[in-house]
């Protein structure tokens, strides 16, 4: 790093995503008064919990290294919210099978995905878009089309209304998946375990990591996390309609590299993730309020992740 | 006049003088034999024959003018030829298109001329009819030929330059019997041809029997050249070793027991795998035994496969008194086995990672830890980076903020909070500095002496012979000699390394 320590921390990833935040608030209200108000950061938090916890998941994939990456992500948020609405079917009574089942469920995809990129040696690129087809295809059979389920009315109440000190339950609950995740990464052994993978594997296997079991553990925590966002989405959105989650894949992995964690793994963390994710929910507000519509957004979304690898995706020279 | 000339010429990597004076000169219609130790400089003196290296001194003449050999193609243009030691083949092309790769025929000046081609590849395949070995022809593609003939092909692709003078670097480490013999039928006729061949190989009897002149190189210098009639492989011996054995005496090593009286620890029987055959050896506690030899005889793969990083056919590892079975580096590491690899960067470091967590993994797993508390962590840490006298600011400080002797240090404490029973040392002190490698040594002497076994390779004879109480010297895969006592010199040392196992 050139430059004095002034210089190194405006440079931290996390330090330039909530410079872009602010800028862009303000410049959203400039385009749209109101855009910035307290009601209105609620929801686009609420907006940015859902993103950033599958990008939780997102996040200790491509920690691991190895071009890991999971595309089958907003397959995953897809299926898990029209198991918890089918479940639920509006009531309450129906709230704990159906967590328990879209974990499962998101597991399952997870640990399916990790034994095919560890014991196949499938690349996580072509092994969880592979994935994310077959769920895409279960989706049309199982749903016909046809949108079905409702969420529990807790459920809605804990995504979208107040639960401490105002905020939402869906807050709270970002916010311990963060404390979570921290502490995970740092103060455990897998987490330092993913790190070693993601940074040098081959000494990692040297030195007696378990590589397998980690990364395989890796991918069903991408899931679960997958799963979780899935039923928060459905109590955001009340039903599940078809392939709600589709809209994940790119930004949750945007997201990542946003809060600083390279795609080549073994460095970064998920403080900057969370920030990613944030951003991106507001920069896809403003580009709604100026009246682009979804495509554009996607444009917007693909050329921003071009534009982010231009600063953060090289951090590593490709190995030999 | 002679054919090819080289006057003390010199050459640097960075702090390392490759070679301080490289005098050669090779007659037309001669096979001149270049030989040395492990890193004497014979590879950089060829390279820079060949073009590939850019000379920092010195003059080279060819036919008695002085010439600047800028780049592999000004070496061709001049009529130098040479077989790389690392093999320099494309992989997917076939091999007449290997042979033949540095001059194509063409047809219309765009499209290679196939017919040609293959007509003049054969005529080099057909030097070898009969030993080559099943499925060579003109038309296999590389990748899918076994190591000899691989090698067989960069000989074709050499000797297709048609150089007056040709440099072949260990042209035969793959070949066998057969295949050693024609190649020998080959240089006979070139020379009869007045061309001029420089000639490496670290096997004797090659050499006596292929050899007009031989010149040796000792520390990046020419010692001597002498005609191979008047010379016997002793004498060669004696002039590679030079005087270095007053410099290295047995040092204090050999402990005040008998090896007889210590108890085994670690025992390896009728070991085999690929790069080495039927290897078994024992370790007594507190013995620090050395692999020496070439490089690349088996003993780096020896070590690597009792740690369980590669697969080994047959054999097997007692270690005090139980068998066990090291399938991967996790088993052999609960079973208390330990390796240090001199590849640090690619096998030793986490880079990036904070230094604490570059001194836990060894730990993490013998201990069965889920979390990680750095408190207590590094009160676990500071006696084994002690020991070592490692120098840094931190320990949440990045590993790669420490030199490279220091990064080596952490590697090896990683393996000090947990004791195991056996240290494998895999030529520890690659590219370290000289404070980082007497620390090391001293470490290791002081384990022995706690009781830990042993087995160090290294590349530097000198730290075998100032360290090791029993020297295995390695030759083609196997263990030609196995030097205990006094008879740990330069001089054994070099001849078990280079006669004919």
């Amino acid at each position: 790093m050139t430059g004095g320590p002034a210089l190194a921390f405006i440079r931290q990833p996390l330090v330039v995503a909530l410079v872009l935040i602010l800028a862009l608030l303000l410049l959203g209200e400039i385009l749209s008064p109101g855009f910035a108000s307290g009601r209105q950061i609620l929801r686009l938090l609420i907006v940015a919990a859902l993103l950033g916890i599958v990008a939780a998941g997102q996040n200790l994939v491509i920690l691991g290294g190895r071009e890991g990456i999971d595309l089958s992500v907003g397959g995953v948020v897809s299926l898990s919210a029209l198991i918890a609405g089918n479940l639920m079917s509006g009531s309450d009574a129906g709230i704990p099978l159906a967590i328990l089942a879209c974990v499962a469920t998101g597991a399952l995809f997870g640990i399916l995905n990790g034994l095919g990129i560890t014991l196949l040696r499938i690349p996580p690129l072509v092994m969880t878009l592979g994935m994310l087809g077959v769920l895409q295809g279960l989706l049309v059979v199982v749903r016909q089309g046809i949108p079905s389920g409702r969420a529990a009315p807790s459920l809605s109440q804990f995504v979208t209304q107040p639960f401490l000190f105002g905020l939402p339950g869906i807050i709270w609950l970002w916010i311990a998946v963060g404390l979570l995740m921290a502490f995970l990464l740092q103060r455990t052994v897998f987490g330092h375990r993913i790190y070693a993978i993601g940074s040098n594997e081959r000494a990692a296997f040297m030195a007696g990591v378990p590589i397998r079991t980690v990364r395989v553990s890796l991918f069903a925590l991408s899931g679960v996390f997958a799963a979780i966002a899935g039923i928060c989405l459905l109590g955001y959105s009340g039903s599940s309609f078809a392939n709600v989650g589709e809209q994940y894949m790119l930004p949750s992995i945007i997201a990542v590299v946003f809060g600083g964690t390279p795609l080549a793994g073994g460095k970064g963390g998920y403080t900057g993730t969370m920030a990613g994710a944030v951003l991106l929910v507001v920069l896809q507000s403003i580009l709604t309020t100026i009246n682009i519509d979804e495509s554009g957004r996607q444009m917007v979304f693909g050329a921003t992740l071009l534009v982010l690898m231009l600063f953060y995706g090289r951090g590593r020279a490709m190995r030999a | 006049m002679s054919k090819l000339k080289l006057i003390g010429v010199s050459k640097a990597y960075g702090a390392t003088q490759a070679l301080r004076r490289g005098d050669l000169e090779i007659e037309s219609g001669e096979v001149h034999v270049l030989i040395g130790s492990n890193g004497s400089g014979k590879s950089t003196l060829c390279k820079i024959v060949a073009g590939s290296v850019r000379p920092d001194g010195g003059e080279v003449l060819l036919d008695g003018k002085p010439v600047d050999v800028s780049g592999p193609r000004a070496a061709r243009a001049l009529g130098i030829g040479i077989f790389y030691q690392e093999l320099s083949l494309a992989a997917h092309r076939t091999v007449a298109e290997n042979i033949c790769l540095a001059d194509l025929p063409m047809k219309a000046g765009i499209f290679i001329d196939r017919e040609a081609l293959t007509e003049r590849a054969q005529h080099y395949i057909a030097l070898f009819d009969g030993v080559a070995g099943d499925g060579f022809s003109a038309a296999t593609v590389v990748e899918g030929l076994r190591a000899d003939q691989r090698q067989l092909v960069e000989i074709m692709k050499a000797l297709a330059s048609e150089a007056p003078v040709l440099i072949f670097d260990e042209p035969t480490s793959a070949l066998d019997r057969a295949q050693v013999e024609r190649f020998f039928d080959i240089l006979r006729r070139l020379k009869s041809e007045g061309r001029s061949i420089v000639f490496i190989s670290h096997r004797m009897d090659e050499i006596f029997a292929i050899g007009d002149r031989v010149t040796v190189i000792r520390d990046g210098e020419t010692v001597a050249t002498s005609a191979i009639a008047a010379t016997d492989s002793a004498s060669v011996i004696r002039l590679m070793v030079g005087n270095e054995d007053e410099l290295a005496p047995p040092t204090e090593a050999p402990a005040t027991s008998s090896p007889a009286s210590r108890d085994t620890l670690l025992s390896v029987r009728g070991f085999s795998g690929k790069g080495f055959a039927n290897i078994s050896f024992d370790v007594a506690r507190g013995e620090i035994v050395g692999f020496g030899g070439l490089h690349g005889q088996g003993q780096s793969s020896v070590l690597r496969a009792i740690f369980g990083a590669s697969p080994v056919t047959s054999g097997e590892i007692v270690l005090d008194g139980r068998t066990i079975t090291t399938g991967n580096p996790r088993a052999a590491i609960r079973n208390g086995l330990a390796y240090v690899s001199g590849d640090r960067g690619r096998e030793g470091i986490i880079q990036g990672r904070p230094i604490l967590e570059n001194l836990m993994p060894i730990h993490y797993l013998r201990d069965r830890l889920l979390l990680a508390s750095p408190a207590s962590l590094r009160e676990k840490a500071k006696p084994a980076v002690e020991a070592l006298h490692t120098k840094f600011a931190g320990f949440s400080h990045p590993i790669n903020s420490l030199s490279g002797g220091n990064q080596q240090k952490i590697v090896i404490a990683r393996w000090l909070i947990d004791r195991p029973d056996v240290l494998l040392l895999d030529d520890p002190t690659k590219g370290i500095d000289l404070s980082a490698k007497a620390d090391l040594f001293t470490l290791i002497r002081k384990l022995a002496k706690e009781g830990m076994g042993i087995v160090l390779y290294s590349s530097e004879d000198a730290e075998l012979l100032n360290n090791a109480d029993r020297i295995l010297v390695f030759n083609g895969g196997s263990v030609s000699r196995d030097l205990t006592g006094s008879e740990r010199t330069r001089y054994n040392l070099y001849q078990a390394a280079y006669e004919a196992a």
